[in-house]
């Protein structure tokens, strides 16, 4: 098995066990961590397409790497929201549950603002 | 090929600025407090909104898209913003919304005298210049990675709109919403890399060149547009819009249903049409055309069956999104595809945008007026705010798609594609979704028509607030005025026949 | 000058109606209604066969223009309108939100007014709209239970008949040369157009609701039913002729589509004496007279369908003649009812008289316009069944009517001296007087055949028997006609209540699927699940 195809494999499992995460964990906590390893899954996709890249002559292709970065920051960024908001709503509710918000019919829910 | 790929255009600083302007009010709103915010965000959309209109012109003028080449690298290793006709459309309708926004929302998020810094004024009016700045990038990048960095600034500048009281409620709805969008763009992200893994190139208008029709391009092609569909909230991927849509402020809400869900959809358009033309098939097109049309009936029944007004207006965008999706079928991967489904899509864009922030704003006053938004308690508020409920009739009319509504031009554009290319069920379709759309408004309409005595009460609600959610609920029904230009904006920069031949 | 007057037959009410946004204009609104028609009367004077008026010089351009059969119709439509303003202006003073009242009269009345200048087919669309919110409040606005259930199923038929019209008008539009949106244009290409049964069917049921076509005339009894006098009056008279020139204006007499007009008579006739049958069960003379509504209607489509199927090129302006004279009688009619409401009985006979007069004369008693109009209609209708059967229906429209002429002592007014108000009864007589003066200057005026003809002895005695024949009918209904059952008013109605009821019963159900699908579990798999769908979809639609 050459590198590439372990990255790309390893990219895989890391995706497979995010979306698992994200479908199977109620808790939000859990559900941003499990986005994290979904999104490191893809970084090393990335990986992968600059090592391909390289084999068309260059030593490596800058560009993927680039992304990453890009990419890294930003799934920094929403990780840090995340997490606030999770903060608030255990401050506002007593626990941060997503389920049990949707209104049903005939109920109302209270004052939207 | 829709683009000239390497070419900066005279005029192409207008893109630049179309982004930087916006920005530039972010931090000065930022840095100057939330007493100066207000004013400053206003002109911001002001000037957005000039830019807008010299973009159409040089656009309009030129025939051809603008271009603009950042720091003078070529695609594919440099970063290319262009402004097709639909560019600049989006970018008009964008800023007369969020105008028309701005003015209405100076009474709910001005900061209280003797209060240096307010949090609500102050996170609402950066949020919405932020909102600006990530629509116009979404609307002129011209390479799918930027679009997902466009993407993700718009859903961190929506997210904190929907939870601007700090009730465990809109937090929720909150949360919710930034973790699926989250899915949704690392989806996107995953696609992206396998495209550029298979290309070397995430340039729109090089794509559109190379695109071949193989399994990774496949791959890409559906989690790209699977993750779109998320922020999109195209049913059945819709489970986060109602909870915040309806949780938000009125302003807020005007500004998320009207204008943030147009930024995914917009992408999904540039790359079905733009980049992967090659790659989407007939059979993928009806199948986004059926979650459309299941979305219209689904969402137009839920509606009706809704307690809350806002959470009705709510649906009825859980409706009109599928709407959008019409022409996808119409339009994508036909031999002869139909140019008119394009502009009918656009012209739905721009209807729904302008009908449906009204028609928030005006449920917004309805519940300033009396105290709550129950559906069944709303008789006689037309005594009491009749420009409000002559609003929310016009913007329903436009969303039924009466006459002269760009909503009834945008339907007889895509009723035209649909019987021209023999797909006579998105007819029926169309034409019952209207019907639908019907009820829940005149539902409403014929509750807040009725006469009580004494009158309900109007609250705090102030003609001039009154009149800023009438002039949207106008724009929006002499949009198919639209139909009076000589020449067809939507279409400039668009091939001579949409889709490329397979 | 006629340009101008075209624009302003619709203009005028609709800059009115946008006046109303001023609540100090809003109050004094209802005295100014009789003055909104003037420029479409004018018009119908003086715009006929004028140069079509066309604006703008983008992608559409929208057209007004006014041929025969239209201004005709736009002429006693305009003098109605007048007639039932002024009749309103007194009739709801006093009442609640008058302004209410006086947008959805100026909404309705740009719209009907409207369809007959339209000349190009996204402003009949418009024109058809606006009439439709308006006479949907005009029908809501006494707001009694009975009343908004009538709005509801109004508002409910007429925009599915809109939307039926609307796919056949982008259907027509794709076959015009040049993608032209005229309705002149459309109705030259319709005979030859691909699709064309499917397009004739849509325009039949659109037009054939808004006209009161039976299975779907339910909305005529309940609507016209439940709406204030003044507002029955035009509703019945002027607004359902929106049905009947959108049948004019794009039906050619062509020999291509004479099977079309071949169902469009067999439609036409059955209305014509189905609504008499259910017409005479009713004791409510507002309802009997709606139900007279829909049998008229169903005989203007007789004649219209029969006329094509025998290639009359006459029939046109023929059928607009018959149907102007029921604009102006029936309106004179519903204005009737308010008046007796408002006078005691012995005051009622010189009423009575002449409201017997005028009535029997619909099933066409010489020399009553009636008569004339149903003279005229003899070309097309031909000699064949169609003929018989409209013999059959001149019988019948005589015994319905005379049976609302009975019926409508009933609601006199009990107090001794009452006295209907000048402001009532001078309209109600105007249009009286018009409905017997009017047919026979247009009669006179237009290329419609000699008054000697008419006068012929074996012409008179045609229209003489049937009036006799139906009012022994009406004698022996007068003393027999209480074994008769009693049909609710919009009859099959009951059918459409149950696929509402239907329907209304689904929406819970998609709630509680909503709050499925809305699980975060359920929605990530979607997620998932569309993905993969959509790569199997690119792939297959490859294959």
């Amino acid at each position: 098995m050459g590198d590439v195809t372990l990255f790309g494999v390893a990219g895989a499992v890391l995706a497979g066990l995010g979306v698992y995460g994200l479908i199977a964990s109620p808790q939000p906590l859990r559900k941003i961590l499990a986005l994290n390893v979904l999104g490191t899954g893809v970084f090393l996709l990335f990986g992968v397409v600059a090592r391909r890249g390289a084999a068309a002559g260059l030593g490596a292709d800058p560009v993927p790497q680039a992304l990453v970065i890009t990419g890294i920051v930003v799934a920094f960024a929403a990780t840090a929201l995340a997490v606030a908001l999770t903060l608030a709503l255990t401050r506002a509710a007593g626990s941060a549950s997503l389920e049990s918000d949707a209104p049903a019919v005939g109920e109302d829910p209270g004052p939207p603002r | 090929m829709p683009f000239v790929a390497d070419l900066a255009t005279p005029g192409g600083a207008l893109l630049v600025l179309a982004i930087a302007v916006p920005a530039i009010g972010v931090l000065a709103a930022f840095a100057l407090g939330s007493r100066h915010a207000a004013r400053i965000a206003i002109a911001v959309v002001a000037a957005g909104f000039a830019l807008a209109v010299a973009v159409a012109a040089r656009v309009l003028a030129d025939g051809a898209p603008l271009v603009y080449v950042l720091g003078n690298w070529r695609p594919p290793l440099g970063v290319a913003l262009r402004a097709d006709g639909l560019a600049a459309v989006m970018m008009l309708v964008t800023t007369v919304v969020l105008f028309f926004v701005a003015l209405f929302a100076r009474a709910d998020f001005a900061t209280p005298a003797g209060v240096r810094d307010a949090r609500a004024p102050l996170v609402f009016w950066t949020m919405l210049l932020a909102i600006l700045a990530a629509l116009n990038v979404c609307f002129l990048a011209g390479d799918l990675f930027t679009l997902y960095v466009a993407l993700e600034l718009l859903t961190f500048a929506a997210v904190p709109l929907v939870a601007l009281d700090g009730s465990a409620e809109t937090l929720r709805a909150a949360l919710r919403y930034l973790l699926f969008a989250l899915a949704g763009s690392l989806l996107y992200l995953a696609g992206t890399a396998l495209l550029y893994g298979a290309y070397g190139t995430l340039d729109i208008a090089l794509l559109a060149g190379r695109a071949r029709a193989d399994a990774a391009t496949t791959v890409a092609a559906a989690l790209m547009t699977a993750g779109l569909l998320a922020k999109t909230a195209l049913f059945p991927l819709h489970l986060w819009l109602p909870p915040a849509h309806a949780g938000a402020p009125a302003a807020a809400s005007a500004v998320l249903s009207g204008l943030v869900v147009k930024g995914s959809y917009f992408i999904v358009l540039r790359l079905w049409l733009d980049a992967l033309p090659a790659v989407i098939t007939p059979a993928a097109a009806q199948f986004i055309g059926a979650l459309g049309a299941a979305a219209i009936v689904f969402g137009s029944a839920v509606a009706i069956a809704q307690p809350r007004l806002k959470l009705m207006v709510a649906y009825s965008t859980v409706a009109q999104i599928g709407y959008l999706f019409l022409l996808f079928p119409l339009a994508v991967g036909l031999a002869h595809p139909e140019a008119t489904a394009i502009t009918g899509g656009m012209l739905q864009v721009a209807s729904h945008a302008t009908a449906k922030a009204a028609m928030f704003m005006a449920a917004g006053l309805v519940y300033a007026a009396l105290g709550h938004d129950r559906v069944a308690d709303l008789t006689g508020v037309a005594r009491t705010l009749p420009i409000t409920v002559a609003a929310f009739a016009l913007s329903g009319i436009a969303l039924i798609g009466l006459p002269p509504a760009g909503g009834f031009v945008a339907k007889w554009l895509l009723l035209s594609a649909a019987l021209a290319t023999a797909q006579w069920w998105w007819a029926v379709v169309i034409v019952v979704g209207g019907l639908l759309t019907a009820c829940y408004v005149f539902g409403v309409l014929g509750r807040t028509l009725a006469t009580v005595d004494p009158p309900p009460p109007r609250g705090a609600v102030t003609r001039g607030r009154e009149a800023v959610v009438l002039g949207l609920a106008i724009v929006a029904t002499v949009l198919g005025f639209a139909a009076f230009a000589p020449v067809d904006l939507v279409q400039v920069g668009r091939p001579p026949v949409a889709g490329v031949p397979r | 000058m006629t340009e101008f007057l075209l624009v302003a037959t619709p203009g005028l009410p609709l800059a009115l109606a946008a006046a109303c946004v001023l609540p100090a204009v809003r109050v004094r609104m209802l005295p100014l209604l009789a003055l909104a028609p003037a420029p479409g009367l004018v018009a119908a004077l003086l715009a006929v066969h004028a140069p079509p008026a066309t604006f703008g010089a983008g992608l559409y351009r929208p057209t007004f223009a006014l041929d025969a059969p239209g201004a005709l119709l736009l002429g006693v439509a305009a003098l109605l309108w007048i007639a039932a303003g002024a009749y309103a202006a007194t009739y709801q003073r006093g009442a609640a939100n008058p302004g209410r009242f006086a947008v959805c009269w100026l909404l309705a009345l740009a719209g009907c007014l409207g369809v007959f200048v339209a000349a190009d087919m996204p402003l009949l669309y418009l024109a058809l709209a606006l009439l439709t919110l308006g006479a949907t409040g005009l029908v809501f606005h006494d707001e009694t239970p009975r009343a908004r259930r009538a709005a509801a199923l109004y508002i409910g038929l007429a925009l599915c008949a809109e939307s039926l019209v609307l796919v056949a008008m982008v259907t027509l539009a794709s076959a015009t040369p040049d993608g032209s949106l005229l309705i002149r244009d459309a109705a030259a290409a319709l005979p030859a157009m691909p699709g064309r049964d499917t397009t004739l069917l849509l325009l039949i049921v659109g037009f054939g609701v808004k006209a009161g076509l039976v299975p779907l005339h339910v909305w005529m009894p309940l609507a016209h039913g439940a709406a204030p006098m003044p507002a029955s009056a035009v509703l019945s008279g002027a607004v359902v002729k929106a049905g009947i020139i959108g049948l004019l204006r794009f039906l050619p007499v062509d020999s291509a589509i004479a099977h079309a007009g071949s169902l469009l008579a067999v439609a036409g006739m059955l209305t014509a004496l189905y609504a008499v049958a259910v017409g005479i069960t009713q004791q409510h003379p507002k309802v009997v007279l709606a139900y007279s509504s829909v049998s008229q209607m169903g005989f203007v489509a007789a004649v219209i369908g029969a006329g094509i199927a025998h290639g009359d090129a006459a029939m046109p302006l023929l059928a607009a003649f018959y149907a102007g004279h029921h604009v102006l009688l029936k309106g004179a009619m519903f204005l009737l009812v308010g008046v007796v409401a408002a006078t005691s009985a012995d005051r009622l006979r010189g009423t009575l008289v002449l409201a017997a007069v005028l009535a029997v004369g619909l099933g066409g008693l010489p020399p009553t316009g009636g008569f004339i109009a149903k003279y005229a209609v003899k070309g097309p209708l031909g000699d064949g069944w169609v003929a018989t059967a409209a013999a059959v229906s001149a019988v019948g429209t005589t015994l319905l009517m005379l049976h609302f002429v009975r019926r409508v002592q009933t609601v006199a007014a009990t107090a001794p001296d009452a006295r209907a108000a000048p402001g009532l009864a001078g309209p109600w007589l105007a249009m009286a007087a018009a409905s017997l003066v009017v047919p026979w200057a247009l009669y006179a005026m237009l290329p419609l055949g000699t008054a000697g003809d008419a006068f012929a002895p074996y012409a008179l005695w045609a229209g003489l028997w049937p009036v006799l024949i139906g009012g022994a009918l009406a004698i022996a209904l007068a003393r027999w006609g209480a074994g008769l059952p009693r049909v609710p008013d919009g009859d099959v109605v009951v059918v459409i209540d149950g696929a509402v009821r239907g329907a209304s019963a689904a929406t819970p159900r998609a709630v509680a699927a909503d709050a499925v699908l809305r699980r975060w579990p359920a929605a990530t798999l979607l997620l998932v699940g569309i993905a993969a769908a959509l790569a199997a979809a690119i792939t297959a639609g490859r294959g």
